[in-house]
């Protein structure tokens, strides 16, 4: 078969998507996975981010930690270097495979523990040294928790735990803001009572002095002394009322539990559909506003700053209209835990309206199909947009925090899931979950990072109160070459002739289609022998002109589940979806000022003005290079004439001096010494920063204005000519004002 | 911490003060004494910050820079000689929501107050502290201090001081955890005031040395400098001072100096003539002693139980093994 018949049926499956010959086989996409996965064949043995601990609260700092971090760390504290921490690596290494191994087989748990019962299984078999050497790595790692793997059931889990990690920091804050406030109401009102007549009683001073010296002092003795000169009750009757309400408020605030028991059930803030937390934040609106006015209160209280007649109508004019998002700060965030299924439920329709009204909720939303076809039946890639493009929609809406990852990624972006769960205001948090059951047999880490590395599913943050301009609030730092249109990672095999080949492989959303086998239809795979020049690598073919990309026919490299490497070409639709998938990471680049168009354009425009100046100005130098040298010699000077008036007025400006027969004082070197002041205050006297000044130059004698400036510490006192001519002893006064003048 | 709620009243009806707000009386420094130009800056300063007079305190110890507390319309401590530091740091620790300033002069800081001046310097508290340098101990007539010039006639030294001069910048710029060091002298007054305001901003022990005239016992010390603005060097620099126009004109002599070396600044900080004047050192990163002992915490029910559990455990006698563990 001649090279042309090859690739016309190549050009056919490609346009059409039908496969006609025998050239080309379907793909089995239960053995054919992207080439770039042929190293992930058991993710067990591969030390990576997972399994994650959930850390319990109050041990550590953060709220997870991957167990590969905790055992290095063990490692380096209990292993010394070289061959004789070698053995200890090697069992707590396969300790941490075992881990993985029961993890993937079974349910999370406790890592102390899953640790132990591994231990247990390993050292079964050896002697006793190798059960001490687990047990003292386990002990090392001081830090516990539920250890999870990147599962369907990881994104809620690992959002709910960073939400309750931030909601018990601000709880602690404010437990200890309140406890303080009621500390101080508590004493005042206290105070008030030991000042009272019924405090100076004799049974009210013995119940102060307690049980063990009460025989030795005279009640009744001690109730008149203290009557005779204690000030009385200071407490007026709606200060003390306005401290107990405050004081009762506080005491039955149901928001923050109490790490001391709280008398009453707290407000659950945890819910799964947007309208429960919505119903349950109107219902608690009353609440709040009371909360907040009495937290207020309390406060100008607790420094005697409560005014009356300014505070009394602000407080009664403050509703609920009157909050602000500080106000809500201090309050827990609602958190809505959308289940997978349910993120197009009636009750989530309100979701966008929630998010923009800027209550404040922290909703994440788990995405677990990307690959779905539109709801139109068109028969097109969707591209998820009912749940996928959710956190570009609310980005667009602004003025809240927006985080898209994939679950693979989460603990690499753990401080972003951190920073939006403290955020003020409302947040969206967006997760794919990895790939349904439906798409595959491969783990849902690689489908999840695959997603990521497609740029079907690109991770970034939008934080609306990180700065003014997309620069500072948008980033998409977490991608891998975000400046690139696809990710490129080195790949290398063995051709026939076993010689190791090195290339390079893009990874774009194809690949990520090819991971799931309900896309089998879009591929075929090319035999060897019917490889033509004309296949060109599906990324390349993207940038080919439209006419070249006509006579070409895209390609992925893929292996089967032995290793082998196949080509398999891809049909338009495919590439179409690619296309599209690469113009939507296009727009996000530009978010992140990465190929900015706007940039751009404007940049080739001022290089061509400046190129257009440059040509001119070349042009005029060549003109006058046959011009006399001594005519350009001269405008040198005379380009630089304008300049010295300039330089020498400046110069001048420190010599000017008042021009005046009346006193004056260089004030602002004044160093306030009270000198002249204390020779005539009338005379003299202090500006608003407390430098002296000629008030007034006739409430004194020129003898006065002469010793002021004779005494002056820093000589700044000119004491002028003399006003009056009839004045005794002028002639040696002037001589004596001269050095001054 | 103060709920958004009630800072923004405390804004809506907040109190502005006027200078006479913070005058305590009329200073009984001698005529011409360069602590009234400080007594100016400070009273400025407290204005300009609208800083609470029952919020800020004074706090000082022995000589006639220790008198500034009466002068102030402020919280003051008149405390014992040498020991402004350690009072200042216990009145930060048990409330760090107070403005304190420290006034000290040269014998009270340099002398009988070393030990607590180093120690002071390494807490890194957040006190504003002004040493007073006039060279001199002039509340008690004139006897040589730490800073006096070799050759000095006192009544301590009849035939004049025989020891070097101890330096107070270089001093601080050698103690561990030193974050802000400045130079200042009383008869420029606008500098004097920048430099007071820039230390009060700093999160830190800043340290302040003022060069001041005393006109009763030494007048004539320090008038080659005020009469020769050449004689002054001012340190520059966009985080440091930024002297105004007007000035400049007067004091050309100018050096850019990067408050963040500070290598170079104990290389000023030796140079006597001209007088550096300006920001030496600022480091904004290094701790604060009342943020690493967590000064000012309430103490909460839960917080003081624990600490009666704590103490009451000491004296348990313990049945058996857990409870001797759980005592230890």
């Amino acid at each position: 078969m001649d090279m042309a018949a090859k690739f016309q049926d190549q050009l056919v499956f490609h346009m059409t998507g039908r496969r006609s010959g025998e050239g080309l086989a379907p793909l089995d996409a239960r053995s054919m996975r992207p080439a770039l996965f042929a190293g992930y064949r058991d993710l067990a043995q591969l030390r990576h981010d997972f399994p994650l601990v959930l850390l319990e609260p109050g041990i550590a700092d953060g709220f997870v930690a991957s167990l590969t971090v905790l055992v290095n760390h063990a490692l380096e504290e209990l292993a010394p270097r070289g061959i004789e921490g070698e053995r200890l690596r090697k069992h707590v290494l396969r300790l941490e495979r075992e881990l993985r191994n029961a993890l993937a087989k079974g349910g999370p748990g406790q890592l102390s523990e899953l640790w132990a019962a591994a231990a247990a299984r390993l050292a079964s078999d050896t002697d006793e040294s190798v059960s001490k050497i687990l047990a003292l790595a386990g002990r090392t790692i001081k830090v516990d928790g539920d250890l999870v793997d990147c599962d369907q059931a990881l994104p809620s889990r690992f959002m709910i735990h960073a939400w309750r990690h931030v909601q018990s920091q601000k709880a602690a804050l404010f437990h200890g803001h309140l406890d303080m406030l009621q500390r101080k109401l508590s004493d005042i009102l206290r105070a008030a009572f030991v000042h009272s007549e019924a405090g100076q009683q004799p049974a009210a001073l013995k119940a102060a002095v307690g049980g063990m010296h009460s025989d030795d002092f005279d009640f009744a003795a001690m109730s008149r002394l203290v009557g005779r000169n204690a000030p009385k009750d200071e407490l007026t009757p709606g200060r003390r009322k306005r401290i107990e309400w405050a004081l009762a408020v506080l005491k039955s605030q149901r928001f923050h539990p109490s790490k001391l028991g709280a008398a009453q059930a707290t407000h659950e803030f945890l819910f799964d559909n947007v309208a429960g937390a919505v119903s349950a934040y109107r219902d608690r609106l009353p609440q709040v506003v009371e909360l907040v006015k009495a937290i207020a209160v309390a406060e100008l209280e607790a420094r005697n700053g409560y005014n009356e007649a300014d505070h009394d109508p602000f407080f009664e004019a403050y509703n609920e209209d009157s909050l602000s998002p500080d106000d809500f700060a201090l309050f827990p965030d609602y958190l809505v835990c959308i289940p997978a299924d349910r993120n197009d439920a009636p009750e989530n329709a309100g979701l966008m309206d929630t998010l923009s009204s800027g209550l404040p909720v922290k909703v994440v939303v788990q995405v677990t199909d990307l690959l779905e076809e539109a709801s139109l039946g068109t028969g097109h890639f969707a591209f998820g947009v009912r749940s996928a493009r959710l956190a570009t929609t609310a980005m667009g809406l602004g003025g809240m925090y927006v985080l898209q990852a994939a679950a693979s990624s989460l603990y690499r972006m753990r401080h972003r899931v951190e920073a939006g769960m403290g955020a003020r205001g409302p947040a969206l948090f967006s997760i794919f979950a990895g790939a349904p059951e439906a798409a595959g047999e491969l783990p849902r880490y690689l489908t999840a990072a695959a997603a990521m590395e497609s740029r079907a599913f690109p991770a970034f943050v939008y934080d609306a109160a990180a700065g003014e301009n997309w620069a500072t609030r948008f980033s998409l730092e977490h991608n891998r070459n975000p400046e690139t249109d696809w990710p490129v990672e080195p790949f290398e095999y063995a051709d026939e002739g076993l010689q190791r080949v090195r290339s390079e492989i893009a990874f774009t959303y194809a690949d990520f289609a090819l991971c799931d086998q309900r896309n089998a239809e879009h591929f075929a795979v090319v035999g060897r022998d019917r490889w033509t020049a004309s296949m060109v690598p599906a990324a390349q073919w993207l940038t080919l002109p439209e006419r070249e990309a006509a006579e070409r026919v895209p390609y992925l490299l893929a292996v089967d589940d032995k290793d082998v490497l196949h080509r398999v070409i891809v049909d338009m639709r495919m590439m179409q979806a690619t296309r599209r998938c690469m113009l939507l990471w296009h727009r996000l680049q530009e978010h992140g000022g990465i190929h900015d168009s706007h940039a751009e354009r404007l940049l080739a425009r001022e290089k061509a003005a400046w190129e257009a100046q440059k040509t001119a100005e070349i042009e005029a130098l060549r003109k006058s290079a046959a011009a006399a040298a001594p005519a350009s010699a001269e405008a040198a000077p005379a380009a630089s004439a304008p300049a010295k008036p300039a330089a020498a007025q400046a110069e001048a400006a420190p010599e000017e001096k008042v021009a005046s027969d009346d006193p004056w004082i260089e004030t602002a070197r004044c160093p306030s010494c009270n000198e002249c002041q204390i020779i005539n205050p009338l005379m003299f006297a202090y500006n608003d920063n407390k430098q002296a000044y000629i008030k007034d130059a006739n409430a004194g004698t020129f003898r006065q204005l002469v010793e002021a400036a004779e005494s002056c510490q820093v000589a700044i006192i000119h004491p002028g000519k003399p006003r009056n001519p009839n004045e005794p002893g002028l002639d040696e006064l002037i001589k004596r004002a001269e050095p001054f003048q | 911490m103060a709920s958004p709620l009630s800072q923004s009243i405390i804004r809506l009806h907040e109190e502005r003060h006027e200078l006479e707000d913070y005058q305590g009386g009329v200073p009984r420094w001698c005529s011409g004494c360069g602590d009234n130009a400080i007594l100016a800056a400070v009273q400025r300063l407290c204005r300009d910050e609208n800083l609470a007079p029952e919020k800020t305190v004074f706090v000082s110890g022995i000589g006639c820079s220790s008198r500034f507390p009466h002068y102030m319309k402020t919280y003051g401590f008149h405390g014992i000689h040498g020991r402004a530091f350690p009072i200042a740091e216990g009145v930060k620790m048990a409330r760090p929501d107070l403005h304190v300033f420290v006034n000290t002069g040269d014998g009270d800081c340099c002398s009988i107050g070393a030990a607590h001046w180093i120690h002071a310097l390494r807490y890194n508290m957040n006190l504003t502290v002004i040493l007073h340098d006039n060279h001199v101990y002039g509340l008690t007539k004139k006897q040589a201090s730490p800073t006096s010039p070799v050759g000095l006639k006192s009544n301590t030294t009849p035939r004049g001081s025989v020891l070097e001069a101890l330096n107070p910048l270089t001093v601080t710029l050698g103690v561990q955890n030193v974050s802000f060091v400045a130079q200042a002298v009383d008869w420029i007054p606008e500098l004097m005031y920048d430099i007071v305001s820039r230390a009060f901003h700093h999160r830190g022990f800043s340290f302040i040395r003022v060069i001041q005239r005393c006109p009763e016992f030494l007048p004539k010390m320090f008038e080659p400098w005020l009469h020769d603005p050449g004689k002054t060097l001012l340190l520059t620099h966009d985080n440091g001072l930024r002297p105004s126009a007007e000035l400049g004109r007067i004091y050309k002599n100018q050096r850019a100096h990067d408050p963040l070396d500070i290598h170079k600044a104990r290389e000023i900080a030796s140079e006597e003539d001209p007088i550096p004047v300006g920001i030496l050192y600022q480091n904004p990163e290094v701790p604060c002693y009342e943020d690493l002992r967590g000064a000012g915490k309430p103490r909460t029910v839960e917080a003081v139980r624990k600490g009666l559990d704590a103490e009451f455990d000491k004296f348990t006698i313990w049945p058996d093994e857990a409870g001797r563990q759980r005592a230890a």
